[in-house]
């Protein structure tokens, strides 16, 4: 407990609450439970995709290509469903397998080919966009089967609204939750997550150790694309159609996040807890400027300066610490 | 063989291109024995250590026996079951993680599990922590601890490993005394339990406190391995620096007026109260020991290393030098050690990389450079300097060594320079380019330059420096007139501890 109040954590959970306190006297409506619910389900693509980016800021790595990929499984399942089949459980498989592929081919150029990344990634990107634009056009699929529809509008369980109503808790943040468990699992409990914290800290010493570097970043950039198709069929369930350019630009918000969350940028730390607090920090400041009739262009602009803000510190800390170090012990 | 014995190598050679490492090294370690390694800088030791650890494959003929069984060679792995774990200086720790994942999780990596047992991975860590008897928070973050406390993890980590050798890589040098006495009770524990400790340092009076035996090398050649009472630290310096290579002497011809003049000069860790004065004409060595602190006052004297304290006289007159620019306007150039990362872009041509300083003077109207007067420039130097092949369009990379290093000189001399400061001037060049390379500096000097040349190489100190100054630990500890000193008084300043002048 002492620990997690001197934590990053619960430096982010203390701008939540200030933010949410501002944003609540101005607009009353924000606290109330069917925004909040309204403001998760709308997140829960952000934030299972979060998950993978946090293993990969974790390396020090970083994965562009991420919005192009989404953009890309929601394309393959929509026509899938269309042409094939409803199944609710077939379209998660062939999302999920898709992104995983996908993924893996940025993980096997960046082990194996030693190529940096932000390279690799942008590379893909840029494939992924030009292949799509080839297929869908541009347009888009609306003919969604309604089998998909309905488990769309599933529900958890019910709470009450606040207004005397019930309201009822989507499953899509059933998945995020799915999500966020198990990254949470692969970080803390199996050895390849120890090994991706290793790795950040200290890659030299890491393969020294026995850990093998190749290994384990085509399986976290092969994560990475897993949880990004899984977040394709979970926006489909919730769109209810295809729109292939729905995520431009969609990778600096899931970067945004981590990073937010605390995550350092230069590899070696970061939580889930934190990356789900730097979710809900993005959704609340983008939600809360849009309750206060804030222009959208200021939206940009504060998560934009909070970012910068926030990896300075990071730099800032390593600097001085790195400045105070010892480099001669004098008598 | 002997039951005593942990590890004999005989016959152990290293080559690589151009140079021998090791030249038919002898090691033999008992079980339970603090063995000191010493050896001057590029001595071997490391060398030595990587083989120990199978690294490096020695050469052909290599015999090493471990605990009675015989090898060619080591691999990592063969040598970490054989219970051997080296300590490097970097500890090669995780700064990131907890404690004891740091000593433990090695552990698993072997075992190849694929799930992480919290509760076994501490009991584990604490053991090792217990054996030692130093109590560390297992699950604060690593590089939340003192770099003393680092260490001791590291051994902690070898423990785990169930280390019958550990070899420690310069153990001492980040230490405070009482975390040297501290390690010290911890490798007496350790040799109780039978498990040997290979010691490599240059601090001689450590040394003859844990040590009982030590082996010396020079130059990549076996000096011999002596107990600790038929040897004294006189002795011990004189086989490690009695070295063959010896240049011709120059020195100086007539040493003109001061033009540099530094004032207890004091920087919080990294030198304390340096002062000396540079004369024109004159060449300052400044030698010791790797990590002494002379890299960092010469970066202190360019602007790369702001000092807090102290005064730096330029000409008589009273200098900040906050900012390499600023050192560059005053006239201080300073050549790196190490030539290819941070002295040259050695995918440019040689012309790009003379003119590169003084850009500023070869650009003409509307700040467009004038490439006639740059080829000018360059060609000029590559007279002035013989640099060999006269190319000014060949990329730096493919020159040698020795032409490289000239390429550095030569775009620091385009900044025409009152004060030259040169780190290892002749680091990774063969031994005929030294010598030019030498009096290249001799010559610069004879012109009016004042020069400061920090050099590991005592032979180099000695044939050409008019004044010698020996760092030890931050400190200026021996000051010799370069026409009068010999190498045993240089290290003698540079390793031992003026205080407690060490007697066997």
């Amino acid at each position: 407990m002492k620990r997690f109040v001197k934590s990053k954590e619960m430096g982010i959970l203390l701008i939540i609450i200030v933010i949410s306190i501002i944003i609540s006297i101005g607009n009353s409506t924000f606290l109330r439970p069917d925004n909040i619910i309204d403001m998760l389900k709308g997140n829960t693509v952000l934030g299972i995709m979060a998950m993978g980016m946090l293993l990969v800021i974790i390396t020090g790595g970083i994965d562009v290509s991420v919005g192009a990929m989404v953009a890309a499984v929601t394309v393959l399942v929509g026509k899938f469903m269309v042409n094939f089949s409803g199944n609710v459980l077939l379209a998660f498989i062939v999302g999920c397998l898709c992104g995983t592929i996908m993924g893996a081919i940025n993980g096997i150029f960046i082990a194996k080919l030693k190529i940096p990344p932000i390279v690799v990634t942008l590379g893909t990107m840029s494939i992924i966009n030009g292949l799509m634009l080839y297929y869908t056009n541009g347009t888009w699929i609306n003919d969604i089967p309604e089998s998909f529809i309905n488990f769309g509008k599933l529900t958890l369980f019910k709470i009450p609204n606040g207004q005397g109503g019930m309201i009822g808790v989507p499953i899509q943040i059933l998945f995020l939750v799915i999500a966020a468990l198990v990254t949470w699992v692969i970080l803390k409990y199996t050895l390849i997550g120890r090994g991706i914290y290793a790795m950040g800290g200290n890659p030299v010493s890491a393969a020294r150790i026995g850990y093998n570097l190749d290994k384990i970043s085509i399986f976290l950039y092969s994560y990475m694309g897993f949880v990004t198709g899984l977040a394709a069929v979970v926006h489909t369930s919730i769109m209810r159609q295809v729109d292939p350019n729905a995520f431009t630009g969609f990778e600096l918000q899931v970067v945004a996040a981590v990073v937010l969350g605390g995550a350092n940028i230069l590899g070696g730390a970061g939580t889930v807890l934190g990356t789900l607090l730097g979710v809900l920090l993005l959704a609340i400041m983008n939600n809360g400027l849009i309750l206060m009739h804030i222009p959208v262009f200021w939206q940009k602009i504060v998560v934009g300066a909070v970012i910068i803000i926030a990896v300075s510190i990071d730099v800032i800390q390593r600097k001085h610490a790195e400045k105070n170090l010892t480099k001669v012990d004098i008598e | 063989m002997d039951k005593d014995l942990f590890i004999k190598l005989s016959n152990v050679s290293k080559t690589f291109p151009g140079v021998k490492a090791l030249d038919n090294i002898q090691l033999e370690v008992k079980k339970g024995e603090v063995h000191a390694l010493i050896g001057e800088n590029g001595a071997g030791k490391s060398t030595l250590i990587k083989i120990l650890a199978g690294i490096y494959k020695p050469d052909e003929g290599a015999t090493i026996i471990i605990d009675g069984k015989e090898y060619q060679s080591l691999t990592p792995i063969l040598s970490l079951r054989q219970g051997i774990v080296v300590i490097y200086q970097d500890f090669s720790l995780f700064p990131n993680l907890s404690v004891a994942e740091n000593i433990a999780i090695s552990l698993d990596i072997e075992q190849d599990n694929k799930f992480l047992n919290w509760k076994k991975l501490r009991e584990v860590a604490s053991k090792a922590l217990n054996q030692l008897g130093v109590d560390i928070d297992l699950d604060i973050p690593l590089g939340k601890l003192s770099i003393a406390k680092q260490q001791l993890v590291a051994i902690a980590r070898a423990l785990v490993y169930d280390a019958k050798m550990i070899i420690m890589d310069e153990p001492t040098s980040a230490l405070s005394k009482g975390e040297v006495e501290l390690l010290f009770k911890i490798i007496r524990s350790l040799q109780q339990r039978g498990i040997s400790i290979l010691f490599v340092s240059h601090k001689l009076e450590e040394l003859f406190e844990v040590s009982s035996r030590f082996t010396v090398l020079r130059d990549g050649k076996y000096m011999g391995t002596y107990n600790i009472d038929e040897i004294d630290s006189d002795k011990l310096i004189s086989l490690m620096v009695g070295r063959k290579v010896e240049y011709t002497r120059y020195g100086a011809d007539k040493i003109g007026e001061t033009i540099l003049e530094v004032r207890n000069l004091c920087k919080k860790g990294n030198f304390k109260d340096i002062s000396f004065e540079l004369h024109k004409g004159e060449i300052v060595a400044i030698t010791g020991l790797v990590g002494a602190g002379r890299t960092e006052v010469a970066q202190a004297l360019c602007g790369i290393n702001v000092p807090d304290s102290g005064e730096i006289i330029l000409e008589g007159k009273q200098v900040k030098i906050n900012s390499p620019e600023e050192a560059v306007k005053h006239g201080i150039a300073f050549v790196p050690e190490s030539r290819q990362t941070e002295g040259l872009i050695v995918r440019q041509s040689l012309e790009d990389n003379i003119t590169l300083p003084i850009m500023k003077q070869l650009v003409g109207r509307l700040s467009v450079i004038n490439f006639s007067k740059k080829r000018e420039v360059a060609q000029q130097w590559i007279k002035a300097l013989n640099i060999k092949p006269p190319y000014p369009n060949m990329l730096v990379q493919q020159f040698s060594g020795g032409n490289q290093q000239r390429i550095v000189i030569a775009k620091w001399l385009a900044t025409n320079p009152k004060v030259l400061i040169i780190d290892e001037p002749t680091n990774g060049i063969d031994v005929g380019a030294k010598r030019e390379i030498h009096l290249l500096i001799r010559e610069l000097a004879s012109k009016g330059m004042g020069i400061i040349m920090i050099s590991s190489e005592l032979p180099e100190v000695l044939a050409i420096s008019d004044t010698v100054l020996v760092m030890r630990r931050g400190r200026i500890t021996g000051r010799f007139d370069g026409n009068n000193v010999t190498q045993e008084e240089i290290m003698n300043k540079a390793i031992l501890n003026e205080k407690a002048p060490v007697t066997a």
